[in-house]
């Protein structure tokens, strides 16, 4: 049986889409078989970020109103085996998804496929309600910003209101050098607000925008620290003995990349 | 559809052509038909039509069955009510590719718009963005640009005089005699029938800005200078 993460965050642009793409294509690098699914209808752009606008012919809605089977909707990715992509219509709104609907899809996908990622739309109206519905567990993702870690706060909320026990927190975007000057929230101050366990920490990469532009992954970049971060959190996934993130590695990891950032930026 | 009827009335040098929906039971086109001639039938009173009919056939029974409704309602003489023969029904293929997709949900039906050379037409100004989707049962011409991430769909042909960046589906029903024309011509996807053609990867926006057809020619798309080169 396979697992249904939603991958939400309530405020939108803090990385919900990018961690999808890459979590997933991680996953995939680990000879998993990977669905991401875009739950964002009407907004869609989970294609754009992997590359594969063009070959999209049917969408999540086509299924679940029976206008095409399941594997017929999926896109199969250019780069990556096992690793499949399932669009949002574009053309339609996220009224054209029932709840009992995506219940049925998940069912359907967790038979197949070890996981399946579920891009949350922003907000915590229907689109949410919807993309939440058919999850065994879910992250949130927030940035070191007070609206950010508010609206996440809220959304925790909301998550464990539905029997979404235990979300897990990847705080994104994170600026080292301005933590360090105090003038960004720390990785402890946001996890104090919101007192749920961290799955990830990813810093803030200039390169992040350019990969997401291109429709490649960033986390087949060696060299890239974001990428390094993203592979990270796949393990954490997808690891049955890898350590629960604690205190002592997390500190580690942050130790490293200061270092790392610190001699880039000198 | 905001009309349920899939009745086409269309009037013809000699007389009145029924197109109907070969997936409609007889009852359904009954009532349909019944449903129109109510609303325009009074318009042929004292006429003689020779009526024909396309998509769909009848046993001699309910052709009598129409033929006397038609009489009924709309009060002209019915000269004759037969089949269309002289109209081929080319069924398309139905079992068409998908790239590494089978079983295609999608369905034709074996009849579909013909009228390309000439025929009703739908004309959207303005620019189409993302999310818009034009279908039409018909030719569509777009005076405007078709952004990414916008459809247009049309029975007939697709005439963008603008930038075409979104995705196009031209014969949409499967006439692959359908063309897409554009000003400049770049496509996420484009599909005629039930070909389905996208870019190949890595191709970024080409030099010179002209205008370019897509057609079809032997279940291929080829696309082409719209006008000879000067």
């Amino acid at each position: 049986m396979g697992e249904v993460i939603v991958i939400t965050s309530g405020k939108g642009g803090v990385g919900k889409t990018t961690t999808v793409a890459n979590v997933g294509t991680g996953l995939a690098l680990r000879n998993k078989k990977v669905v991401l699914m875009d739950a964002d209808i009407g907004l869609r752009n989970l294609d754009l970020v992997m590359g594969l606008e063009n070959r999209v012919v049917f969408d999540l809605v086509d299924v679940v109103e029976g206008r095409c089977k399941l594997r017929n909707a999926l896109v199969k990715d250019k780069r990556f085996e096992g690793l499949f992509l399932l669009p949002a219509a574009q053309t339609r709104d996220k009224t054209a998804l029932k709840p009992e609907q995506m219940i049925k899809l998940c069912e359907e996908l967790r038979k197949e496929y070890d996981y399946t990622l579920i891009d949350c739309p922003a907000g915590i109206e229907q689109g949410f309600h919807n993309a939440v519905v058919g999850a065994d567990r879910a992250i949130v993702v927030t940035t070191p910003e007070v609206s950010a870690v508010r609206d996440a706060d809220r959304v925790i909320g909301l998550l464990e209101a539905k029997e979404l026990r235990n979300p897990r927190l990847l705080i994104n975007r994170i600026r080292v050098e301005m933590v360090k000057r105090g003038e960004m929230m720390s990785i402890e101050d946001v996890k104090d607000i919101l007192a749920v366990d961290l799955i990830g920490i990813v810093p803030d990469d200039e390169k992040i925008v350019v990969s997401t532009n291109r429709g490649e992954p960033i986390i087949s970049d060696q060299k890239s620290l974001a990428g390094q971060a993203y592979r990270n959190i796949a393990q954490r996934i997808d690891g049955e003995d890898v350590p629960f993130l604690n205190l002592e590695d997390d500190e580690g990891f942050v130790f490293k990349l200061k270092k790392l950032l610190g001699i880039k930026t000198t | 559809m905001e009309d349920n009827n899939n009745i086409v009335f269309k009037a013809t040098n000699n007389g009145l052509i029924l197109i109907m929906n070969e997936s409609d039971d007889f009852e359904k086109i009954y009532g349909q038909v019944e449903k129109r001639l109510n609303a325009a039938g009074r318009f042929f009173k004292g006429s003689s039509l020779a009526v024909r009919y396309r998509g769909k056939k009848f046993t001699e029974d309910e052709e009598e069955k129409l033929r006397r409704l038609m009489e009924e309602k709309t009060e002209a003489e019915i000269k004759s009510f037969e089949e269309d023969k002289g109209y081929d029904v080319k069924i398309p293929d139905k079992n068409f590719e998908i790239e590494e997709n089978d079983e295609p949900g999608q369905y034709f039906s074996s009849f579909y718009f013909r009228d390309i050379e000439e025929g009703i037409t739908r004309f959207y100004k303005g620019t189409v963005r993302s999310g818009q989707l034009i279908s039409f049962n018909g030719n569509v011409v777009i005076l405007g640009d078709v952004n990414p991430g916008a459809e247009i769909q049309a029975a007939g042909n697709i005439i963008v005089l603008g930038y075409l960046r979104g995705i196009v589906h031209a014969g949409m029903d499967g006439n692959k005699e359908a063309v897409v024309v554009a000003l400049n011509l770049q496509p996420v996807q484009l599909r005629i029938a039930n070909i389905i053609t996208r870019p190949p990867d890595g191709t970024e926006n080409k030099g010179a800005i002209v205008p370019e057809i897509a057609y079809i020619k032997d279940d291929q798309v080829y696309i082409e200078r719209l006008l000879p080169q000067r």
